[in-house]
């Protein structure tokens, strides 16, 4: 598909956000370098575009977390320009407002119909140096960047999602506090088996997506010999009635284990090197290689989906990598038409000569502030 | 800091849906300002607790009689269709089916639906008052109207099986498109479902 919208931040305001008390920001079109040393709230300006994006954070389970201590609630507000090849361009504002039990995620002052609306009115990806375990961690890494894939992908198996969670929580409280048998039991386990085969489809597409994009990505950024390959293992299945019988059949072992058996939230996005897994057998230096090209990947394929060029936010990515892997990742940002943000403490290794100086906007923040250079 | 009497009331409000604390007490101390109002409301609100109750037969609302009985206008209307029943989670739901013109049958308001993170299983579902609409009307088709939840959905599954035992039609409503014309309007997801959802033509009734 042929991509001709972009989205950039052409203005953030962040309030009592973690360690940033007050920080008002006019970003550049393409490049943003945001210096500091360690500890001065980089990551942090980093998570709140991100919160204001997508209503969610990369970096802790719970959002309230971002508050900044001894404020009542954090807020971002971001105006982001929308241009299409051809047509005037459109601004739209979100506002994420966090507090320690309330929030509220806004797009023009109005709220969206459901939060996940919300999520991919600006289609961004992040990466972090949390992410380098995706290959190397557990499957639940992966299955997370398949959703992520899938919010943009699939909407309608999105949904599903969220339902197919809802019913799991139900139907495991349903085994604990009732038992194996029941009217009920049977009941949800139909609309389990219902909402999990359609996720279940919406993860199969997800996986197709990211795998055909994961093959190109890893041969730009690995030697071109190691052979590489990638596989599916579904933990539960597409067809509503094959995935009832499973769950009736699993109820013992379920209640046992205190935990459904069967289901997508079993899948695993299976990453061979050399007819080796990844996960136990590829070195640190192959396992980082391979997470960078699933985060590539996911890139590709949020703007294949959304038709939009996503925002891409970096943190901290040049002091995790090699040289040679960090000239890689630089040359896919020059060819790359995001607005692009890194975090860097060290600011004198970036230097972009193709930018023009109106291209690139250079921050330092000190202890939560912002210091233009 | 509020005196106390004011300071229940205030709380009761407060217990209103959508109703916080700072409107509860904006409620509170208007009645105060306008006395009228309030004995009036005071007044009503006794007359509406002593004369309108849960329909005995569909749990609608209903005006007591007489007699001491409250059935609702729609089971007491011989013009309406015994045969068809349409089963809901809240009378709201009912208001808002009935104001679509188009259910010639009566109504059953489950007042809850199933649900495990709450404790609430099929012995807390009003299930004898159903099977006593049932008989009484002779009903033959059941329309499932619960909300397109998890919950509703359960629901609507643990009595559609109940049901069908019986040899009742059951049908549960198509969560699709929302009427007012063009489907652009309709967002993804709901357009997705009713597309994904739809049914034969043949099989529409
Ligand atoms: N809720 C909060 N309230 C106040 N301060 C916080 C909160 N959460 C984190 N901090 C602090 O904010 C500071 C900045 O953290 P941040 O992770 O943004 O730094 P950084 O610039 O990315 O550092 P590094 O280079 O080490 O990654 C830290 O000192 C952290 O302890
Ligand atoms: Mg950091
Ligand atoms: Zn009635």
């Amino acid at each position: 598909m042929t991509v001709t919208r972009r989205v950039a931040f052409e203005r953030v305001m962040v309030r009592s956000f973690r360690n940033l008390a007050s920080i008002d920001f006019a970003p550049a079109g393409r490049l943003n370098v945001i210096a500091g040393d360690n500890g001065q709230g980089k990551t942090s300006l980093i998570e709140a575009l991100y919160v204001a994006s997508t209503s969610r954070t990369f970096r802790s389970d719970k959002l309230r977390d971002v508050i900044q201590e001894g404020a009542e609630q954090a807020v971002v507000r971001a105006t982001v320009l929308g241009e299409a090849s051809g047509s005037v361009p459109l601004r739209h504002e979100q506002r994420a407002v966090v507090g320690p039990r309330a929030r509220s995620f806004l797009i023009d002052g109005k709220k969206p119909q459901r939060l996940s609306d919300y999520a991919v009115r600006t289609p961004i990806v992040v990466f972090h140096p949390g992410d380098l375990e995706l290959a190397s961690g557990p499957a639940a890494r992966r299955r997370t960047l398949l959703d992520r894939v899938l919010l943009y992908l699939d909407p309608a198996g999105s949904e599903a999602r969220l339902r197919f969670q809802q019913a799991l929580r139900e139907r495991q409280r349903l085994l604990s506090e009732r038992g194996t048998r029941g009217a009920d039991l049977d009941a949800y386990e139909a609309v389990l088996a219902q909402h999990g085969a359609r996720f279940a489809q919406g993860r199969q597409r997800a996986v197709e997506a990211v795998l055909e994009a994961l093959e190109p990505a890893f041969r730009r950024m690995a030697a071109p010999e190691l052979p590489f390959r990638g596989a599916y293992v579904p933990g539960g299945s597409t067809d509503p009635g094959a995935f009832e019988e499973q769950l009736r059949a699993r109820r013992e072992r379920d209640l046992r284990r205190g935990a459904a058996t069967f289901g997508p939230q079993r899948d695993e996005l299976q990453l061979e090197l050399g007819g080796r897994p990844a996960r136990s057998h590829a070195s640190q230096g192959q396992q980082r290689i391979l997470a960078l090209a699933l985060k590539l990947a996911e890139l590709e394929c949020v703007r294949a989906a959304s038709g939009t060029q996503p925002i891409l936010l970096l943190d901290d990515v040049s002091s995790e990598l090699d040289p040679a892997r960090t000239g890689a990742v630089y040359g896919f940002l020059r060819e790359s038409e995001s607005q692009v943000f890194v975090t860097t403490t060290r600011p004198e290794l970036f230097v972009t000569p193709g930018l023009e100086p109106a291209e690139r906007v250079d921050v330092t923040l000190r202890a939560g502030e912002l210091i233009s250079r | 800091m509020l005196p106390e009497p004011l300071r229940r009331v205030v709380q009761m409000f407060a217990r209103l849906p959508g109703v916080g604390e700072k409107t509860a007490q904006r409620f509170a101390l208007q009645l105060m300002s306008d006395e009228s109002l309030a004995s009036e409301l005071s007044r009503e609100l006794a007359a509406l607790v002593q004369n309108v109750r849960p329909c005995e037969r569909c749990g609608n609302i209903a005006e007591v009689d007489a007699t001491g009985a409250a059935v609702c206008g729609i089971c007491s209307d011989p013009r309406r269709d015994g045969r068809l029943l349409c089963v809901v989670a809240r009378v709201q739901d009912l208001i808002a089916i009935e104001r679509c013109g188009v259910m010639r049958g009566r109504y059953f308001v489950l007042g809850k639906l199933l649900s495990p993170l709450d404790g609430i299983g099929p012995d807390e579902l009003p299930l004898p008052a159903l099977d006593a609409k049932l008989r009484a009307d002779g009903v033959e088709e059941v329309i499932l109207a619960t909300p397109p939840s998890v919950d509703g959905e359960a629901t609507a599954l643990l009595l559609g099986r109940e049901l069908a035992h019986r040899g009742i039609r059951v049908s549960r409503i198509a969560s699709g498109v929302p009427h007012g014309g063009d489907l652009e309007f309709a967002d993804q997801i709901t357009l997705g479902r009713a597309i994904e959802g739809r049914r034969n033509v043949d099989s529409v009734g």
